[in-house]
């Protein structure tokens, strides 16, 4: 009795492993026995599995009404995954390392990393063959989908959408309306207005209304953010074009770590001055990015130094909460009256980043005439306006939208956005603001007409006091600036795990370190301080970062210019 | 024992193996049983090691690990030549040695004074609210901590502001040698009461009688918890201590990732950190194998030299 109870319990253990073993290897042959040979492919239901480097919390899978409409039209679904509390390098980077992709990636400065595992395939035959919205969308412009000087495949294509013609100014230096009203409107053009009015208003006023504590300045410097809040602007302050970590000597195409600059280091000055009086909000570069929102959302921030895309939710719910003189106007700062912001200098149609397709795709050619689905003018019309009688309407042969509409559009863009899809699936390649479809309406509902339409009571006000129609007529027009040949150095991406590539990686360790501390340290440290950066840099080897980077530059000026 | 002493030295070899398969047949039921376990520590803690060859190699993830280019030493010769690797060693050791340290007292004193509570249900409660936080994930907990330590309205410089012990708030977070004190702090509040359970199970087996005894010897509280209570989970706590010395190494790294900040990066950056950062996330997989290598050697090393110590101690040993 014992002896067989034992036999069967070894039994039983024994079987349970074959047919957990059993199990995987029917799974596998599942897998590879699925490609749907039925002929009626282009409407037959596939689900299309999709990593964004971008996260993007309003995504649905498809279940908003744009997101429907399309899965109706197409018969493809999206499932998307995204980094969350990852970076996105950090989830590209691991798959890599276990070689499983999904079908479509979005994988920003990754691609490189996949492109060298062979994880992308190239997308000219297809386009060539199942893609002539896609092909009629770049234009002229498909010369810049290469991929290098050795390799003319397309593995990426572009999001950067096509012919964008800038309406809207959403970098540079912000103050809250309520700043602007009380001082009166003063003239906000160098660092030194920027911080005379934050200084004035919070001598007067040490608490918002509902009683918390005034921020005067806060910086969103804890996480990757650093680049976009701290060491960016001191590029654009001081009249450089925004080239990522590189400054580019536009005749020569040397590049430099771009702190190499002397003029940086006065910017940066500043910022340790704006320390020391008390302006700077302390936490600045320790605080996560949830704290900084949650202090611009509660309104007591007087001014940022960041691009609105990055507390765009909190502004909406500062509106929504009827908060408007609490958001914000943007300005272009420059660090004294010599300098121009070159935000807006063209850099000609930025290839770079996209959207790619992997080796593990079933079915590619359902992927791209997905794509070029979405690139068609009735793809590209219902991703940016919605669809019609339902989001917009033609009236006169002129598309607009409802006053219901636009109304939610403003006030709660979150749930707009979220109910409705619009301007959720601009993930494949895109006409930009200001292009025109055959009907001659324009592609995205962005036009100077519809921007005006969204302004509140408090933007209109600060507009009119400035004598502008927008804050971009505050930035020195775009025709002032030659177009730049190397699009932007941002979208040049080395070699990864190249020796140019590790140093890179250890000067922005010290980039990180250094600034926080110079910012932080009392104002006569600074230059000390400041001196060890410049000794750091020099002995992680920048002189041949800057020598591998300029190689890179002039190959792009080659590559998109011959 | 007998007919062994009887027969010639290789009569009794033959016989002891025979011996052997019959024991073996004998227990076969058991062998099958422990099969399965055996196939899988070697599938998923042996087979893995075969990739240790890439970091002896320049891995690179399109080719086959036939055809990578071969580096010999490279990689360990970088590794140990970068001054990183040392600030990163020292703050991996020192935090999990702070971690280790107070990460066993604590919960040891938190369980002798726990086992000698009265109530039940008193005591029941406070042991399932003080595991409870082992449940709540990294992210919340350095949530938590920035919201404690915060200078805009954080309770802990409030308190210390009330107490008039400091007149303006202290930048918890921004202070680098803070830092190895807030990861063992707030690790502690989270693992105590999980980490006191298995103490709190060994005391229950702590034969009565002898506290009987001893009641009749005439000892008090705290001689029996001394002379009974402490011996009587030795065992247990120094398998477990020598078991986490092997872990000291890899203490992972979501505390120190979420916690830390750019200014406490000198001592933030442990072990793992470093990896991820200068191997995976920059495709130099092998760099990262080297790493992850140069990592187990230091564990095992660290394991033998502390079992060395308990056995010249004690006389006995655990592995």
């Amino acid at each position: 009795m014992k002896a067989s109870q034992k036999k069967a319990a070894s039994l039983l253990m024994i079987g349970t492993l074959l047919v957990a073993a059993g199990c995987s290897d029917r799974l596998e042959s599942d897998r590879s026995s699925s490609p749907d040979e039925s002929p009626e492919k282009a409407i037959a239901p596939m689900t299309i599995t999709f990593a964004s480097g971008d996260n993007n919390p309003l995504w649905d899978d498809m279940q908003s009404e744009v997101g429907k409409f399309i899965t109706e039209k197409t018969g493809i679904s999206i499932k998307a995954q995204f980094p969350g509390n990852n970076t996105d390098t950090d989830m590209f980077a691991l798959m890599v390392a276990s070689n499983e992709y999904p079908d479509m990636v979005s994988a920003k400065v990754s691609v490189g990393k996949l492109k060298d595992a062979g994880a992308l395939i190239d997308l000219t035959p297809l386009i060539d063959a199942h893609a002539p919205n896609i092909k009629k969308l770049y234009g002229e412009y498909m010369k810049r989908l290469r991929w290098s000087n050795d390799d003319h495949g397309i593995y990426v294509l572009p999001t950067a959408p096509v012919n964008q013609t800038y309406f809207k100014a959403g970098s540079g230096f912000e103050l809250q309306h309520a700043v602007l009203k009380e001082l009166g409107y003063p003239q906000i053009k160098t660092v030194k207005d920027f911080e005379h009015a934050l200084k004035t208003y919070y001598n007067k006023h040490k608490t918002t209304a509902d009683g918390q504590p005034i921020i005067p300045l806060s910086l969103n410097g804890g996480e990757w953010q650093f680049l976009i809040s701290v060491t960016n602007p001191a590029v654009a302050a001081t009249g450089a074009s925004d080239d990522g970590e590189f400054y580019i000597d536009p005749d020569t195409y040397e590049a430099k770590l771009h702190y190499l600059r002397p003029e940086e280091k006065e910017y940066f000055r500043w910022l340790n001055h704006m320390h020391d009086i008390g302006l700077l909000d302390p936490e600045s570069f320790v605080q996560k990015v949830g704290q900084y929102r949650a202090k611009i959302a509660s309104g007591r921030v007087l001014g940022l130094i960041d691009a609105d895309w990055d507390f765009a939710g909190e502004v909406a719910a500062l509106k929504k909460e009827g908060k408007i003189d609490q958001t914000y106007a943007h300005f272009p700062v420059t660090l004294n009256e010599s300098f121009k912001r070159h935000d807006f200098q063209s850099t000609g149609y930025l290839a770079g980043i996209g959207i790619s397709i992997t080796k593990s795709a079933k079915d590619p050619v359902r992927v791209i005439q997905f794509l070029d689905y979405l690139a068609s003018d009735e793809g590209q019309i219902l991703i940016n306006w919605g669809i019609e009688g339902k989001h917009y309407k033609v009236e006169n042969g002129k598309r607009v939208i409802p006053e219901d509409i636009s109304k939610m559009k403003v006030k709660d863009n979150w749930n707009f956005r979220k109910t409705t899809g619009v301007d959720m699936y601009r993930f494949g390649p895109s006409y930009g603001d200001g292009v025109k479809d055959p009907t001659g309406n324009y592609y995205t509902p962005v036009f100077p007409e519809q921007i005006e339409k969204e302004y509140t009571q408090a933007d209109r006000e600060t507009l009119a006091a400035y004598k502008v129609k927008s804050y971009k007529d505050l930035w020195p027009s775009e025709k002032q600036f030659p177009v730049k040949p190397w699009g932007s150095a941002w979208t040049i991406n080395m070699e990864t795990g190249s020796e140019a590539n590790v140093i890179f990686q250890q000067c922005q360790a010290i980039v990180k370190k250094r600034i926080t501390q110079a910012i932080l340290s009392k104002p006569e440290q600074f230059d000390a301080i400041w001196d060890d950066f410049m000794k750091e840099l020099e002995k992680a080897g920048v002189e041949k970062l800057n020598e591998a980077y300029t190689k890179l530059v002039k190959d792009r000026v080659k590559l998109w210019n011959e | 024992m007998k007919p062994l002493t009887e027969g010639t030295l290789e009569a009794g070899s033959t016989l002891k193996r025979n011996r052997f398969w019959f024991k073996a047949y004998q227990q076969r039921y058991l062998y099958m049983m422990s099969l399965p376990f055996v196939i899988w520590i070697f599938i998923f803690s042996y087979v893995p090691i075969w990739g240790w060859i890439t970091a002896f190699q320049n891995y690179k993830p399109k080719d086959s690990i036939f055809d990578q280019k071969w580096v010999g030493f490279d990689n360990f010769i970088e590794l140990f030549q970068d001054e990183r690797f040392y600030i990163v060693l020292r703050n991996t050791l020192a935090m999990s040695t702070m971690g280790l340290l107070v990460g066993f007292t604590v919960p040891v004193i938190f369980a002798l004074l726990l086992n000698e509570m009265r109530g039940q249900f008193f005591k029941r409660s406070v042991q399932t609210i003080s595991y409870l936080p082992h449940f709540v994930s990294w992210v919340v907990v350095a949530g938590l901590v920035y919201k404690m330590l915060s200078t805009d309205g954080g309770a802990v410089n409030q308190l210390l502001m009330w107490l008039n012990i400091i007149d303006q708030p202290i930048q918890f977070m921004a202070k680098g040698n803070l830092f190895w004190g807030i990861v063992t702090a707030s690790d502690l509040w989270k693992e105590m009461g999980w980490s006191s359970i298995i103490f709190l199970a060994a005391m229950a087996g702590i034969d009565p009688e002898l506290y009987e005894a001893s009641t009749v010897d005439g000892a008090g509280r705290f001689r029996k918890m001394w002379h009974i209570t402490l011996p009587g989970i030795r065992t247990t706590f120094m398998v477990l201590f020598i078991l986490s010395i092997g872990h000291l190494i890899s203490i992972g790294f979501e505390k120190q990732f979420l916690l830390g900040n750019p200014l406490v990066a000198d001592y933030s950056e442990v072990f793992d950190l470093y990896a991820l950062k200068y191997g995976i996330q920059m495709s130099r997989y092998s760099y990262g194998t080297a790493i992850g290598i140069v990592n187990s050697v230091v564990s095992i090393l660290l394991v033998f030299i502390a079992n060395g110590i308990y056995k010249r101690v004690t006389k006995e040993t655990v592995i």
